[in-house]
């Protein structure tokens, strides 16, 4: 009697929690792992489905065991005789020891098999993107291509990409759930990860992680990953192979790519390309594409890959004059002149070199600030200059706006900072870099 | 006796200059293993207030996509230190508050080897709980993780004073754990009474013995590996310094050799509460008794050899890999075990549904999942899915909070009555129960699908559109439940130390030693050191047991009635573990401050190791 009042009390929670796990079933998962889209995916999807079923299983005899124990052996009001006082049971002991022995071993064996298959050495001819962690962004280059770019990468289908990876500072970890599993990226040390985003693809977006805890922004150490079609790749990179698109330098000279900045522990380190600098664009679609116009990019505010559009709230009190119009050439003066050169490269223009911070040379063609922090248009850009500071907790972008607060040095910007126009100039000039 | 050399001087005077039975000074000066016992509990259920509070601004910050009610710097700050809080701070010492009352009740002895140290750890970690912990109020918490990854707190990556207390508060809560495991090996080894046999130790001992063990291995691991970081932080050497070429890993794997061992040490005491709640409320001795040892010790042994299960994302290698892989599986059958005897000592039994049995059937219910996510997760091709996001929460806290704390509160009602002559209010403590069963099950279960469905862990916020946000919401709520769950338990707790029902010397006829005893305990806890023969004294004991018990039993005997001597209180132990702890804080704010600690410690030191333990024997 008792039992059915509780369950009675229980009844409407019981409900509620039915009606949100509908409610949750509504929702779309963008970056859920249960549906892979390339072979390592699915190598550990299919060990997952195992491991559920096998856990299922041991979760609904072990519970039942337990319950029925609980309700068939529950002490009867004034009963006051002596259970029977067993202290053991020999075999049952062996029986309980050795079904779990079993079970594991039906786990154990594709486990170890698929850790050799998934961490072999990639097949020859993969298509090599050297990852590099930095606090809080992703560094992506493509030494095949001589492409050095940041927080969003192309791919494309059907061809093996080899994810080599090392940090500049502490520890990361890349991670795309729906195409693969995590890999830490580590300073003083090269790993590697490498998948083939499947075939049947049609062009799409993925979000990724950073998911090993970086410091005050590790929450916002996202990228983009786009797996394209291969013609749209080889139109994509021809683009990004171009210097600047407004205001580059004839006869500028091609960008010269860092050396990886790896590891002694390089164990599984396919042979890199000859000469990085001055290999050719691979590959005919390249060739062909290579003088047209700008490239490929993949096309933004499509609804349904709206989960790889930003929301994040812009900071109160953060705000930018309305309706001013940047000029992009005075645009590339400021640009030149100020702060921003020691940190960015923008291939094309001999003053912008520094390479501590993301490559600038094809911003306008990203979908994303920040480390897909907020969506890449003229009004976040605009924002970001201002004040990167109050716009991502952290970051080492300084706040450029004048009597702008810097949160991290706890001071207004006075002497040296840029007024709105100036500001919208620079959005100006580097929205134009397609 | 050896302190019949002492000096005059020296010698203590016999009666102190203070009431030792009550008032605030008996508690500072007391050397009493209950009173400490005592101590050790009411501090770790603050911390765990403090540590609860801190995980319920984390679930409202989470509650929905791009929470603004903490910064970012707030929230690494506030999950840092509910890890910290919780590991070091709450559980570890919850298990010590029943190391410590109920060893010697257990094994039937007067009190642990070395009262003195003994007071001396609870002060070492009162005192390194609160240097660890007060930062936060000043917004310079330790913001490194609960697993202070380097480089991220090297001098280079977190040159603010957050991490030093850190460093620094671990140091000094690692001197009170070992002090204190050396202390309960000695005990449980020399201070049986006669009969009380290995294979006849209630198996709470049993696995307090196996934890004392495992943290006199595994504490000098993340010691040295702090040493080095304190070194690199204050004294500029470089050997987590990655521009000076350090390989990251190192930290990783000093962290977790100490780490995984660690987490055994926080579930073995609960494991052996449950195996006591279990038997006495089903009226049967536990079932497989040598096999429950025998798994808890291969579960101690195997702990050792699996830490790199949590590096499967570090690209250790395939054989690496597969080696902790296979080593971690293992784990899973001994701990099967476990949970199968239990099931096996329930059956046929009598099973009474006391508050103490709710949360030890809730212990092995739950435990079961985290068992079986563990499993999920000791596959590294899977694990690359599932660690580091919310999956691993999830599983971790059906282990700590679903394993531990169950277990914890479990022992909690369990013992109240024997800490305070009082029972606590069964009507309450089963409300508590429930809304802490539903709210724990709503707060982490839905962790299974977000982790999943690629929710990482550690960030202070995240992106609305990712399929989170009802997950998340739901666990913010069961978060809640809990808040209101635990104020339960605290107005039952300290409602009951006063007006709780008398609960005489065995409330829930249980079998084992210290049921024989008056409740609340004599401060000699044994009028006579009992003779055993048996595993359940009062229950399939001979007349031997039973005399024991009949003297034990009698109440109202003073220790001069019964020419029982009983250690001198003092304060020396406080002082000494009060000026380590300002030595210590004197590596972050001057040498100065350093070198009168170490001064002051030393003298009191000796002074303490001078003093006799106890009056002259006649």
């Amino acid at each position: 009697m008792k039992g059915k009042a509780r369950l009675r009390q229980l009844a409407p929670l019981g409900i509620a929690i039915a009606l949100l796990t509908l409610a949750a079933c509504a929702d779309s998962y963008p970056n859920t792992t249960f549906d892979p889209h390339s072979e390592l995916g699915r190598a550990i999807d299919s060990i997952w489905d195992r491991l559920l079923i096998l856990g299922t299983i041991v979760f609904v005899l072990v519970e039942a065991a337990l319950l029925y124990v609980v309700f068939r052996y529950r002490r009867r009001p004034n009963d006051t005789s002596t259970p029977p006082q067993t202290h053991g049971n020999a075999v049952l002991e062996i029986i309980w020891t050795i079904i779990p022995a079993v079970i594991l071993l039906f786990i154990a064996v594709p486990t170890v098999r698929t850790i050799f298959k998934t961490q072999a050495k990639a097949v020859a001819g993969a298509l090599e993107i050297q990852v590099i962690g930095h606090q809080w962004w992703w560094e992506f280059r493509y030494p095949e291509y001589n492409i050095v770019t940041a927080n969003e990468i192309y791919i494309p289908t059907g061809r093996t990409v080899n994810f080599k990876m090392t940090s500049q500072d502490v520890i990361h970890s890349f991670w795309i759930p729906q195409l693969a599993g995590k890999r830490d990226v580590i300073a003083n040390r090269t790993n590697y990860i490498w998948f083939t985003p499947d075939t049947t693809l049609g062009p799409s977006v993925w979000n990724g992680f950073c998911t090993e805890y970086c410091g005050a922004s590790h929450a916002k150490m996202r990228f983009r990953v786009f797996t394209v079609k291969p013609d749209q790749f080889a139109s994509w990179v021809a683009g990004q192979q171009r210097p600047a698109a407004f205001g580059a330098q004839q006869g500028a000279p091609p960008p010269m790519l860092m050396p990886f900045p790896g590891a002694r522990n390089d164990r599984a380190a396919p042979a890199p390309p000859s000469n990085p600098a001055v290999t050719a664009p691979v590959g005919a679609a390249t060739a062909s594409l290579a003088s047209a116009g700008p490239g490929y990019t993949f096309p933004q505010n499509q609804p349904e890959f709206d989960y790889a559009k930003p929301h994040t709230p812009v900071p109160a009190g953060l705000k930018f004059t309305p309706g001013l119009t940047g000029n992009a050439a005075r645009g590339q003066q400021v640009y030149s002149s100020a702060a921003c050169i020691g940190c960015h490269t923008i291939t094309g223009n001999p003053m912008s070199m520094g390479a501590t911070a993301p490559n600038l040379t094809h911003i306008g063609s990203r979908a994303t600030l920040g480390a897909g922090t907020f969506p890449n248009t003229p009004a976040y850009l605009a924002l970001w200059i201002k004040n990167a500071r109050a716009m991502k907790p952290g970051v080492l972008m300084p706040t450029l706006g004048k009597g702008e607060y810097d949160p991290q040095l706890k001071q207004k910007v006075t002497t040296g900072g840029l007024d709105d126009q100036q500001i919208a100039d620079i959005v100006a000039y580097l929205t134009s870099l397609k | 006796m050896a302190t019949s050399a002492a000096p005059a001087h020296l010698a203590p005077k016999s009666a102190v200059g203070y009431d030792e039975h009550s008032g605030i000074w008996s508690w500072i000066a007391t050397v009493d293993h209950k009173r400490i016992g005592l101590l050790y509990l009411f501090t770790a259920l603050g911390f765990f207030l403090v540590g609860g509070l801190e995980a319920v601004i984390i679930r409202a910050q989470l509650q929905g996509p791009n929470g603004t009610i903490v910064s970012a710097e707030m929230y690494n700050q506030l999950f840092t230190m509910h890890g910290t809080t919780m590991i070091f701070l709450a559980v570890m010492p919850l298990s010590a508050a029943f190391f410590n009352f109920l060893i010697p009740l257990q094994i039937g002895a007067r009190d642990v080897a070395f009262p003195r140290l003994n007071a001396f750890s609870y002060w070492v970690y009162l005192f390194g709980g609160l240097f660890i912990t007060l930062p936060i109020f000043f917004k310079v918490a330790p913001n490194g993780g609960w697993f202070g990854y380097t480089p991220l707190t090297t001098p280079s990556f977190s040159p603010q004073v957050n991490i030093d207390f850190w460093v620094v508060g671990l140091q000094i809560l690692g001197v009170s754990s070992l002090a204190a495991a050396f202390n309960f090996i000695t005990t449980i080894i020399n201070l049986r009474a006669p009969g009380m046999t290995l294979m006849r130790m209630p198996m709470f001992t049993w696995m307090s013995f196996v934890v004392q063990f495992m943290l006199v291995l595994a504490f000098p691991v993340i010691t040295i590996a702090l040493v080095f970081l304190l070194f690199d932080r204050f004294f500029g050497t470089q050997f987590y310094e990655i521009a000076a070429g350090a390989d990251p890993l190192l930290w990783q794997h000093l962290f977790w050799i100490f780490g995984h061992p660690e987490v055994y040490i926080l579930i073995l005491p609960a494991f052996g509460l449950v195996s006591e709640i279990i038997p006495a409320n089903s009226r049967k001795p536990l079932f497989g008794y040598p096999v429950m040892v025998y798994s808890g010790i291969l579960i101690a042994l195997l702990g050792f050899g699996v830490w790199a299960h949590h590096m499967f994302a570090v690209g250790m290698g395939p054989i690496a890999d597969s080696v902790f892989a296979l080593a971690t599986m293992l784990i899973g059958i001994p701990t099967g075990v476990k949970i199968f005897n239990w099931i096996g000592t329930m059956a046929q039994g009598q099973v009474r549904f006391t508050t103490a049995m709710l949360f030890a059937i809730g212990l092995v219910a739950l435990f079961t999942i985290g068992g079986i996510s563990g499993v999920m997760h000791s596959s590294p091709p899977a694990d690359l899915q599932q660690t580091d996001t919310y999956f691993i929460v999830a599983h971790f806290h059906y282990v700590l909070f679903g394993g531990s704390i169950m277990g914890i509160f479990g022992g909690i009602y369990h013992y109240f009555p024997k800490m305070t002559g009082r029972l606590m209010n069964e009507r309450l403590g089963k409300i508590h129960f429930w809304i802490n069963f539903i709210g724990m099950n709503l707060t982490f279960f839905p962790m299974h699908f977000s982790g999943m469905l690629g929710m990482p862990r550690r960030i202070y916020t995240y992106d609305a559109g990712q399929g989170w946000d009802t997950f998340n919401l739901i666990s913010s709520i069961g978060a809640y439940m809990l808040v209101v769950s635990t104020a339960i338990f605290a107005y039952n707790f300290l409602r009951s130390r006063r007006n709780g029902e008398i609960a005489g010397s065995n409330p829930w006829n249980a079998g084992t030693l210290e049921w024989t005893i008056p409740s609340p305990v004599p401060e000699y806890n044994f009028a006579e050191l009992p003779k055993v023969t048996s595993r359940y004294p009062l229950w399939e004991g001979n007349e031997t047991d039973a005399e024991s018990a009949r003297i034990n039993s009698q109440e109202g005997k003073t220790p001069a009635d019964l020419g029982i001597v009983l250690p001198y209180s003092t304060i020396k132990p406080m002082i000494v573990a009060f000026s380590m702890v300002v030595m210590f804080t004197g590596l972050l704010i001057s040498k100065a401050v350093l070198f009168i600690g170490a001064a002051v410690m030393v003298v009191a030191l000796y002074s303490w190791l001078l003093a006799p333990l106890e009056p002259e024997h006649h």
